[in-house]
C-alpha cells in the first residue's frame, strides 16, 4: 500500500480537493473537500439538488469542475485521451436509470468493457460475465435485451456490467430512485454484499437504512457544500449541524 | 457542458468537454477545414467567373422593379395553386382517414386502397393523368384545376395517414370515457376524438405545405403562370438562364425553409410531433 | 384502347420503363447512402465550417423543389462547362435531394439514443471511437431501418423526374406521356405504369419492415 510523505496514512482512493462547479449562475458544488480511504463505504445524503449526483460524477469527470483538484490513487484526474479512459475503467460507476446499452443482450453489455478496453478474449470475458451475473441473481436473463428485465434485474445486470471491470472503487448514483419498492432491496442487497467484500464505494442515496447499515462514514451535503460527515451512528442519532438535523426530521415522517 | 444536459442536441451530447489537447486539436481541425471549405466556395465563383456568367448583363435586371414584378405575380399563381390544393387535401385526407377508421369493412377498405395508391405514385404521374388522360374523355379544365387537382390528390394521401397518426395519438381513455357516457361512436369521433387528433397535427399539416409548393413547380407543364413558368418567361426575355435558375431556386427554398421553421416552431409550442 | 391492345403495342415501352425505373432508383438510393453518411459526419463533426455547410446542404436540398434543381443541374450547369447525359443529370437530382432527407433520417436516429448510453460507455473507459462503433452507429442504424425503407420508396418516385428531360428509353412516368402523345391510351395507359411505382413500394416496405423486426431496439 502506498503511504503518503508527510503523515504517514494511506494515499485516499479518491480525493477531491476545493472543488468548484457552476451551472451559469447556480453554485453547484462549493469548496467540496473529500477522501475516500481503500475499503471504505462512503454514503453521500442530503435534499435534492444538494449537488451530491454532481460530485459523484466529477469524480469519473461525467462532469467537469471550474476548480479545485480531483485525485485518484494521488494522481491528477486526466482530462482526456488514453490516460482518462484508463482511469475511468478503474472506476466503477451505476446509474440512477441504469443505462444498460439497450441494443445488446445483458451478456454482451457485461462483456464488452473488459473485451474493448481490457483486450479480455471473448470466452474468458463471457466465464467472468456469467459468473457475476449468478452473483448478483440475473444469470438467467443473460441472452434477454434490457427491456425484458424489471428494472431491478436491470439494476444488478448494471452493477455487474461494472464489476467486469475489476474496478478499484465504484461510484453509485441514487442506483435505487428509479425502482418500484419492491424491487429496492434486491439492489440493496447486492450492495450490502459488495460493501462486506471489501470494494470501495461511494453512494449517493436516500435509503437512509441503508446508510446507517453499511456505511463506514455518512457525507451530508447542503447547496452544493459538505456540511458534515460523520459515522453512521453519530450523524443518525446526533447531527451536528442545524441543517441536518431539519433534513433527518423532514424525512422521518415517510 | 456547461448546462445541465437533457436539453441540447444529441451532436453535442457525443463529446464531452474537451480538456486542452483536445481543444487545439479541435481548433486546428476547424481552420483546416474552414480553409477547404473556403477554397471549394473560391473554385466555384472562379468557375461562374471563367464562364463569364458573372457579367452584369445576367444580374442587372434582377435590380429592376418590373422583374420582380413579373415574378411576384408568378408567385401568386404558386401561392394559389398551393393554398387551393392545400385546402381540398385538408378535406380528401380527413375523408379518406374517417373513412379508413370507420370500421364499415367495404369502405375503410377502399379508402385504404385510395390513400396508397395517392401515397404511393409520383405527383408527375398524376400530373400528366390530369394533362394528357382526362381531355381524351372529353373533360376539359383549365390548366389551374389540371395543375391544382393533382397537387391536391397526392397530398391527400399523405393527409390522412398524418390524421390517422393523430388520431391513434389519442389517447385510448379519451374513446373509452367518451363511450361510457353515452356519446355514439360517431359523436365520440366527432367531439372528442378530432379536435384532439388536430390539435396534435397542426405542426405536420403546415410541414405538407412544404410538399404542395414543390409539387406546384411543375406547372409549366400545363402552361399556368407560376413562378417556375413566369421564370422560363424571364429566361427567354433577358437571355439569362444560370442567373434566373438560380435565384429562382433561392426564392423556393427560402420560402419552405420559412414554411418547415413554422412548422417547428409551432411543433415546439404544443409539443405535436412532426409527422411526415 | 384496350389493355391487349395497349401491352401489345407499349408494352416494351412499360416494361424497359419499369427496368429504368428500377435502374435508377437503385443508383440513385447507393449514391443517397453513401453522401448522407458523409454529410451527417459533417453535421456530427466538432468542427465548425463542417457543420454549417452540412446543416446548409440539408437545409437547401430538403427544401428546393425537385424540378427547379432539375433545371438547375440539366440547363445551367452546361453553362458553366459541366455536362452530364440526361440521364445523369435526372439522377444526380434524385441523389441531391435525396441525401438531405437521409442526413435527417441518421441525425434523428442519432437523437433516439440516450444520453445515458453514452455516459455509462464512458464510464466503462471506452474511448470516442469505440462509443461511435459499439453504441452510437449501431443504435442509430437499427433506428433508421423504417425511416430509409419509406426514402427508398421517396427515391424511386422522385427519380420521375427523369420524365422531364428527354431521355430513351424512358422512365415509368415517361413512358405515360410518350404513349398518350402517339395515340389514345387513356386511364389504362396511366394505371400501368401507376401499378409499376405501386408494386415496387410494396415490396420495398413488405422488406423494410421484416429488417426492422429482426433489429428494432426495445426500449
Amino acid at each position: 500500500m502506498t503511504v503518503n510523505a508527510e503523515g504517514g496514512r494511506p494515499t485516499p482512493i479518491i480525493e477531491l480537493r476545493h472543488v468548484e462547479k457552476h451551472y451559469g449562475d447556480l453554485h453547484v458544488l462549493r469548496d467540496v473537500c473529500l477522501e475516500v480511504d481503500k475499503g471504505e463505504v462512503l454514503v453521500v445524503v442530503g435534499p435534492s439538488g444538494s449537488g451530491k449526483s454532481t460530485m459523484c460524477r466529477t469524480i469519473n469527470r461525467l462532469e467537469t469542475i471550474d476548480s479545485g483538484e480531483i485525485l485518484i490513487e494521488g494522481e491528477p484526474l486526466p482530462q482526456e485521451g488514453k490516460e482518462l479512459t484508463r482511469m475511468r475503467a478503474e472506476l466503477g460507476m451505476v446509474f440512477q436509470s441504469f443505462n444498460l446499452f439497450s441494443h445488446m443482450t445483458i451478456l454482451d453489455n457485461v462483456t464488452l468493457g473488459p473485451r474493448e478496453v481490457l483486450g479480455m478474449g471473448r470466452e474468458e470475458a463471457e466465464a467472468q460475465a456469467m459468473e457475476l451475473l449468478a452473483r448478483v441473481g440475473v444469470a438467467e436473463q443473460a441472452r434477454k435485451v434490457p427491456a425484458q428485465l424489471s428494472g431491478g434485474q436491470q439494476q444488478r445486470a448494471a452493477i455487474a456490467r461494472s464489476l467486469a471491470m475489476r474496478p478499484k472503487a465504484m461510484m453509485f448514483d441514487e442506483p435505487t430512485s428509479a425502482l418500484d419498492p419492491e424491487m429496492i432491496n434486491e439492489v440493496l442487497d447486492v450492495m450490502v454484499e459488495l460493501a462486506r467484500g471489501g470494494m470501495t464505494m461511494v453512494v449517493v442515496t436516500h435509503e437512509m437504512n441503508f446508510a446507517r447499515r453499511v456505511a463506514d462514514r455518512v457525507v451530508f451535503m447542503a447547496d452544493g457544500q459538505i456540511v458534515e460527515q460523520a459515522p453512521p451512528d453519530r450523524f443518525f442519532d446526533h447531527p451536528e449541524s442545524q441543517r441536518a438535523q431539519d433534513f433527518l426530521n423532514s424525512i422521518k415522517g415517510h | 457542458m456547461k448546462t445541465p444536459p437533457a436539453s441540447g442536441s444529441m451532436r453535442d451530447a457525443l463529446y464531452e468537454a474537451p480538456g486542452p489537447r483536445t481543444r487545439r486539436r479541435v481548433a486546428i481541425g476547424t481552420a483546416i477545414s474552414a480553409v477547404v471549405v473556403a477554397a471549394l466556395l473560391a473554385l466555384v465563383v472562379r468557375q461562374f467567373a471563367v464562364t463569364g456568367q458573372l457579367a452584369p448583363r445576367y444580374w442587372s435586371f434582377f435590380l429592376e422593379w418590373t422583374t420582380w414584378r413579373f415574378l411576384l405575380q408568378g408567385l401568386v399563381g404558386t401561392v394559389e395553386v398551393a393554398l387551393v390544393a392545400g385546402a381540398i387535401s385538408l378535406v380528401l385526407g380527413l375523408l379518406l382517414m374517417l373513412g379508413r377508421t370507420s370500421g364499415v369493412r367495404p369502405l375503410a377498405a377502399v379508402c385504404r386502397v385510395v390513400t396508397d395508391f395517392f401515397r404511393g405514385v409520383p405527383s408527375l404521374l398524376l400530373i400528366y393523368f390530369f394533362f394528357l388522360v382526362v381531355p381524351q374523355y372529353g373533360i376539359k379544365m383549365p390548366s389551374f384545376w389540371m395543375l391544382t387537382l393533382p397537387v391536391a390528390l397526392a397530398a391527400s394521401g399523405v393527409l390522412a395517414e398524418v390524421f390517422r397518426a393523430g388520431v391513434n395519438a389519442v389517447p385510448k381513455g379519451q374513446v373509452e370515457a367518451a363511450l361510457s357516457i353515452g356519446l355514439s361512436r360517431a359523436q365520440t369521433m366527432r367531439r372528442i376524438v378530432l379536435p384532439q387528433a388536430i390539435r396534435y397535427v397542426v405542426p405536420s399539416l403546415i410541414a405538407q405545405l412544404v410538399v404542395v409548393v414543390k409539387d406546384t413547380t411543375v406547372a409549366y407543364v400545363v402552361s399556368y403562370p407560376d413562378l417556375m413558368q413566369n421564370a422560363r418567361v424571364l429566361i427567354t426575355s433577358h437571355d439569362s438562364l444560370v442567373s434566373i435558375y438560380l435565384v429562382i431556386a433561392v426564392v423556393y427554398v427560402l420560402i419552405n425553409f420559412a414554411i418547415n421553421q413554422l412548422a417547428a416552431v409551432v411543433s415546439r409550442r404544443t409539443g405535436a410531433k412532426i409527422i411526415r | 384502347m384496350g389493355l391487349a391492345e395497349l401491352l401489345g403495342t407499349y408494352g416494351q415501352n412499360y416494361l424497359d420503363g419499369l427496368l429504368v425505373t428500377w435502374g435508377m432508383t437503385a443508383v440513385s438510393f447507393v449514391f443517397v447512402m453513401a453522401i448522407a453518411v458523409l454529410v451527417t459526419v459533417m453535421r456530427v463533426s466538432p468542427f465548425a465550417p463542417l457543420r454549417f455547410v452540412g446543416d446548409l446542404y440539408v437545409q437547401v436540398f430538403r427544401n428546393i423543389p425537385g424540378v427547379a434543381l432539375l433545371m438547375i443541374v440539366a440547363y445551367a450547369l452546361p453553362y458553366l462547362r459541366v455536362i452530364l447525359d440526361w440521364r445523369t443529370c435526372a439522377i444526380v437530382t434524385t441523389i441531391l435531394l435525396g441525401s438531405a432527407f437521409g442526413s435527417e433520417n441518421f441525425m434523428s436516429g442519432i437523437n433516439t439514443i440516450g444520453v445515458g448510453q453514452i455516459e455509462a460507455a464512458r464510464s466503462l473507459g471506452l474511448s470516442f471511437s469505440q462509443i461511435l462503433r459499439r453504441i452510437v452507429i449501431p443504435q442509430a442504424l437499427r433506428a433508421t431501418v423504417l425511416p430509409m425503407t419509406n426514402l427508398l420508396i421517396a427515391v424511386m418516385l422522385t427519380t420521375a423526374l427523369g420524365s422531364q428531360v428527354p431521355m430513351t428509353p424512358e422512365e415509368l412516368t415517361g413512358v405515360v406521356s410518350y404513349v398518350n402523345t402517339r395515340s389514345v391510351g387513356g386511364i389504362l395507359a396511366f394505371l400501368v405504369s401507376a401499378l409499376g411505382y405501386l408494386a415496387t413500394a410494396f415490396v420495398i416496405s413488405l422488406a423494410g419492415n421484416r429488417i426492422d423486426k429482426r433489429v428494432r431496439v426495445l426500449r
